[in-house]
């Protein structure tokens, strides 16, 4: 087992991998750009070094220097967490080449999974069925319009190095596909270097919902139930739960299993999600892999028992997983808040500041994952995630009720956050009931009442 | 201070006389009535000259000079370890008391087994070193203290 490891990341993904490491009694290095000197990361590490000023690119993007700090400090392994270079399979590879353990999976799986369109052959070939679309990459509108005369419109063009909802580009007709081709080819140039993209057929109001995969490097791989996401704004997830409601036992048994052979075909190691979209007719295909530990980790944590990230931590100190697919248990069902520094009555604009008065919830059943504290500033450089409100109950009523008591609870005083849209979604009748889909926050929700 | 928060004249007098006596170059002091800012500026014969501007006074025509720090510090631009010499058995680029040039090496910072060399910035006297040779140092770390040549 590791005896020191580097903790590549901030705000509450950093504390929540110094409290795994804590619990196995590894010591823990904490990086931190000079925005972040007060952040509660950096309080709870062992030792932290500045690494960079306040831009992600010249800090926690800054791999010289996070690698000599690793280097400096003696640290065996870096946990990435999510976003900044937890994906990124040349950051990978170069703590590879150093000698550092990176908690997560190979540059190889990353690299697989990260092509978007590479990603939907391997699911193809792996016998996982996949969004109506192009086989692989289109690089010709002729080529493109063939496709949208198999699959029809509307029809997305997307970016193989996008995902998580960037690099997309909706098509309505044929008139349309060509100049929003060109378009979306140059956009993806921009943003991800790459302008290859591939296209999908437009499901109309899917579910999206994943399954997460855990798997060692002895080529154990478990899945750990899946989890609704479909409550997003923007392509961002606002609301996450586990199970997924009102899945019958095949379907929900039919993702699991394309999951796990996904990650099986990959080869892939540590922590895992893989992404579905599921049709009204309970069709359902592979979307992508998410090849990291992912924000909405908690809910599968709280119905399962499991720590993930302790699990990462010791699939990547090369041992066995403990437990069988039979062992892994479900109980209940959990939800989690993102609660996030924007103002939803204002169109859910940033609201960065010093949180002034905080009052966390509590009691049964209520967790929370956040890295403020009162009397500190959230700096504007990094996302707007303040704290992640987690509710496990017996049952979805139970879970709702208790997530509800707990955001009435919640107070935080100087910055504007998203409680009060969590309230207003927990009160929708049509989440109540389960009937969730993607487009879910346009269509059923009317958030003019925040700004009454 | 008096009950409603304000500064009678000899806490101004004490604070004038802090600024003086201490390295700060500027200070400001608010209460619920009144905010007080001293900076020090620079009199006829070169010595810092504390100046208290209080809301009652128009700000003054001429921006308020700051002053320049006497030393200015060389940071480490990256993480590594700090090396004073070239080699293990050389002597070190520099000891206080050195005169340095503008772009002239004063350090070394080994990053994963490449030695980057670190300048100073401007020509003056090293007055301070502040690592030990071989110790870690962070981003943004002061290196080395340097009394800039005046007029530069």
């Amino acid at each position: 087992m590791f005896r020191k490891v580097l903790v590549a990341n901030r705000g509450e993904i950093a504390v929540r991998v110094i409290r795994a490491c804590r619990e196995l009694g590894i010591r823990t290095v904490a990086v931190y750009s000079e925005a972040d000197r007060d952040c509660l990361h950096v309080r709870l590490a062992d030792e932290a070094f500045c690494i960079g000023p306040p831009p992600a690119g010249e800090s926690y993007l800054n791999i010289p220097n996070i690698l000599s700090t690793a280097e400096v400090t003696g640290a065996e392994a870096i946990h990435p967490g999510y976003g900044f270079l937890a994906e990124n399979p040349h950051f990978a590879e170069i703590c590879r080449d150093a000698g550092i353990a990176f908690i997560g999976p190979s540059p190889e799986a990353m690299e697989a999974m990260g092509n978007k369109a590479r990603a939907r052959e391997i699911a193809q070939r792996a016998g996982v069925p996949i969004v109506p679309g192009s086989p692989g990459p289109v690089r010709t509108v002729d080529e493109a319009l063939a496709v949208a005369d198999r699959i029809g419109y509307p029809l997305l063009i997307k970016a193989s190095a996008g995902g998580g909802g960037k690099g997309m580009r909706v098509v309505h007709s044929r008139e349309e596909l060509g100049r929003a081709m060109a378009t979306a080819q140059r956009e993806a140039e921009a943003a991800f270097g790459s302008g290859e993209v591939y296209l999908e057929k437009y499901l109309d109001e899917p579910r999206h919902i994943e399954v997460q995969i855990l798997a060692d490097t002895r080529g154990n791989v478990v899945h750990l139930g899946e989890r609704e996401c479909s409550i997003q704004r923007r392509h961002q997830k606002l609301l996450e739960e586990a199970p997924a409601p009102g899945l019958s036992p095949r379907l929900r048994a039919n993702l699991h299993r394309a999951a796990v052979r996904i990650a099986q075909a990959i080869r892939y190691t540590s922590a895992g999600t893989v992404e579905f979209l599921v049709d009204k007719e309970e069709n359902f295909y592979f979307m992508e892999m998410n090849t990291r530990i992912q924000v909405e980790h908690p809910v599968t944590e709280m119905i399962t028992g499991l720590d993930l990230v302790r699990e990462q931590i010791r699939i990547a100190a090369g041992e066995r997983l403990s437990f069988s697919q039979r062992d892994v248990e479900f109980r209940g069902h959990a939800m989690e808040c993102r609660i996030n520094a924007e103002d939803p009555a204002h169109d859910f604009r940033p609201s960065p500041g010093t949180i002034r008065g905080l009052v966390l919830p509590g009691g049964p059943g209520i967790r929370v994952d956040t890295h403020v504290y009162a009397g500190y500033t959230i700096p504007p450089y990094y996302d707007s995630l303040v704290a992640k409100v987690i509710a496990w109950g017996r049952d979805r009523p139970e879970a709702m009720a208790r997530m509800d008591r707990a955001l009435r609870e919640f107070e935080i005083v100087g910055i504007r956050t998203t409680i009060p849209f969590h309230r207003l979604l927990l009160e929708n009748a049509f989440f109540r009931r389960g009937e969730v889909y993607t487009n879910f926050v346009q269509r059923r929700m009317d958030l003019s009442v925040l700004s009454r | 201070m008096n009950r409603e928060g304000a500064l009678n004249v000899e806490e101004i007098r004490e604070l004038v006389r802090i600024v003086s006596e201490a390295d700060i170059a500027e200070l400001e002091v608010e209460t619920g009535t009144l905010r007080v800012a001293i900076r020090k500026g620079r009199g006829n014969s070169g010595v810092p000259v504390p100046s208290v501007s209080t809301p009652a006074q128009a700000p003054s025509e001429t921006a308020p000079e700051l002053p320049t720090p006497k030393w200015i510090p060389i940071t480490a631009p990256m993480v590594g370890t700090f090396y004073r010499a070239p080699a293990p058995d050389a002597p070190p680029f520099v000891n206080e008391g050195d005169r340095v040039s503008a772009g002239q090496t004063v350090c070394l910072i080994e990053a994963m087994k490449m030695f980057n060399e670190i300048p100073a910035e401007m020509s003056g006297r090293v007055v301070r070193i502040l690592v030990e040779n071989g110790a870690p140092v962070e981003y943004g770390q002061p290196l080395m203290l340097i009394e800039p040549d005046t007029g530069t």
